[in-house]
C-alpha cells in the first residue's frame, strides 16, 4: 500500500488557488486515510478537508487537484475526498512556515491564542512592521480576509480573519 | 445520533427549507447591491454577505435532499412558488434604497443568528454541527449591519430620517419571521429544534430594541400574530412570483448547467 507520508507530501504540492499556501500548511488538511482499495489491487485514499468558509469558491478546485495529484500518484486506484464543518477550521490551524509565506504575499495571520483568552494581539503591517495600522474593511477580496492600512508605509495589507466560535445558550 | 421517526423528518424538512429559502432570498436579494453599493467598502461587504447566504443555503439544501433523495438545485430552483418557505420580508425588492436593505438585513440576520444558535444544539447530530459553523459567519453579519444601523442612526438628520423610515415600513412584516413551519412544535419538543427562555421573539426583540436605542432610532414590534398565515405555510407576496421566475432562468432553460 501507498504511505501516508506519500500521500502527505503529495498534498503539500496542491495550493490554495487564491494564496501562495499549500492546503497542508493551511490546516485545511484534516484526516488522510490509506485503504486497500475495492478492486483488490491498489489503495483507496480519503481526505478529509475542512473549509476556511462555508462559502469558499475554491472548493471544487481544491477538490479536482487533490484527485489529480493523488491520481498521479502509482498504486493509488481511488481518492474520496470529503468537506466537513467539524472540527471547525480555524486560523490557529495554519502552521509556522504558513504563516511566513502568507507574511511575505502580504497576508497577516491572527497569532495562535487560546480561544478562552481575549484578543491582545497588535497587529504589525507585514512590509515595514509598523504597528500603525488600521481597519478599513472587515471584508476583503475572499471571504478569509480582511483589509487593513498602514499609517507609516500607506500600504494596504490583509489580515485572515479569526472567525470567533459562538457561545451557545445553556 | 437522534433517530428522526417520519414526523420528525418531515417536520425537520420544513424547518431547514424555510432557513435554506430565507438565506437564498436574502442572498438574491443583497447580491443587488453588487458593484452599485454607496461605498466600495459596502459593496464588497454585502457581496461577501450574498456569497455566504448562499452557500448556506445551498449547503441545507444538500441536507434536505439527503433526508428527501433529492437534488439540491432541484429544491433550489425547481419548486413551485407555494412549496417555496422563505418569509415575506426576504422576498421584498428593496428598489434599491440602501437603508431598506440594511434595515432587512438588521431584522433578518439577527434572527437567523437566534435560529442557527438553536439548531447548533440540535440533539440531530448533522445539523448541530453544520448550524454551529453557520451561526459563526451569521454573527459577523449581525455585528456589521449592527454597526451600520449605528453609524447611520447616529448619523445627520437625512441619515436618521431614512434609516426610520426604513424601519417604520418593515417593522410591521418583520414578527412573521417567526411563524412556525409545518410540525414545528414536534423538533421542538423532541429536542431537534431546542428553545430556550426567554423566548425567541421576545430575545429577538430586545436585542433589536436595544440597537435601535442606541442609534436614536425608535422601534415598534408587534407580536406575531398566529392568525396570519404567511411565507412559512407557502402563501407569498405579488413580489415572489417575480423574483422567484427572474431567479430560475438559467435552471429552467437548462437544468444541468454547471458553472
Amino acid at each position: 500500500m501507498v504511505s501516508h507520508e506519500t500521500v502527505l507530501e503529495a498534498l503539500r504540492t496542491v495550493n490554495d488557488p487564491e494564496m501562495p499556501i499549500n492546503i497542508v500548511d493551511l490546516g485545511i488538511v484534516d484526516a488522510v486515510r490509506v485503504e486497500p482499495g475495492t478492486d483488490g489491487s491498489g489503495s483507496r485514499v480519503v481526505v478529509e478537508i475542512l473549509p476556511t468558509f462555508v462559502g469558499c469558491p475554491a472548493l471544487p478546485r481544491i477538490e479536482d487537484d487533490v484527485r489529480k495529484r493523488l491520481g498521479a500518484i502509482f498504486g493509488i486506484t481511488e481518492v474520496d475526498v470529503h468537506f466537513r464543518f467539524d472540527p471547525p477550521w480555524t486560523v490557529d490551524r495554519i502552521s509556522t512556515a504558513g504563516r511566513e509565506s502568507l507574511r511575505k504575499f502580504g497576508v497577516t495571520v491572527p497569532q495562535r491564542r487560546d480561544s478562552s483568552e481575549p484578543e491582545t494581539e497588535t497587529l504589525q503591517c507585514p512590509f515595514c512592521g509598523s504597528s500603525q495600522v488600521q481597519l478599513e474593511s472587515s471584508f476583503g477580496p475572499t471571504r478569509c480576509r480582511m483589509i487593513y492600512h498602514c499609517e507609516s508605509c500607506r500600504n494596504p495589507f490583509e489580515h485572515l480573519k479569526r472567525i470567533p466560535v459562538p457561545v451557545l445558550f445553556g | 445520533m437522534h433517530e428522526l421517526n417520519d414526523e420528525a423528518r418531515r417536520a425537520l424538512i420544513q424547518l431547514l427549507l424555510a432557513v435554506a429559502d430565507d438565506k437564498l432570498m436574502l442572498g438574491h436579494r443583497n447580491a443587488d447591491w453588487t458593484g452599485l453599493a454607496p461605498i466600495l467598502e459596502e459593496d464588497i461587504a454585502f457581496s461577501s454577505m450574498a456569497q455566504d447566504e448562499l452557500a448556506h443555503a445551498s449547503a441545507l439544501y444538500q441536507c434536505v435532499a439527503d433526508l428527501t433523495n433529492s437534488q439540491a438545485d432541484r429544491l433550489a430552483f425547481g419548486r413551485k412558488p407555494e412549496e417555496y418557505r422563505c418569509a415575506q420580508i426576504v422576498e421584498l425588492s428593496d428598489d434599491f434604497n440602501w437603508a431598506t436593505a440594511l434595515c432587512r438585513s438588521f431584522f433578518c440576520d439577527n434572527f437567523e443568528a437566534l435560529r442557527l444558535e438553536r439548531l447548533a444544539r440540535s440533539s440531530y447530530t448533522p445539523i448541530a454541527q453544520l448550524a454551529g459553523r453557520l451561526l459563526a459567519e451569521e454573527q459577523v453579519h449581525v455585528q456589521h449591519v449592527d454597526s451600520w444601523m449605528h453609524r447611520l442612526g447616529r448619523g445627520d438628520d437625512d441619515a436618521n430620517q431614512r434609516m426610520q423610515e426604513a424601519l417604520n415600513g418593515l417593522a410591521p412584516l418583520a414578527p412573521m419571521l417567526f411563524e412556525p413551519t409545518e410540525g414545528q412544535e414536534v423538533l421542538e419538543k423532541e429536542g431537534i429544534y431546542p428553545q430556550s427562555e426567554p423566548a425567541m421573539f421576545e430575545r429577538w426583540s430586545q436585542d433589536l430594541l436595544k440597537v435601535a436605542h442606541d442609534a436614536g432610532l425608535i422601534l415598534d414590534l408587534p407580536r406575531p400574530s398566529a392568525k396570519i398565515i404567511g411565507g412559512r405555510r407557502g402563501v407569498h407576496g405579488a413580489a415572489f412570483a417575480t423574483a422567484l421566475e427572474e431567479m430560475t432562468e438559467v435552471y429552467r432553460v437548462e437544468p444541468e448547467a454547471a458553472w
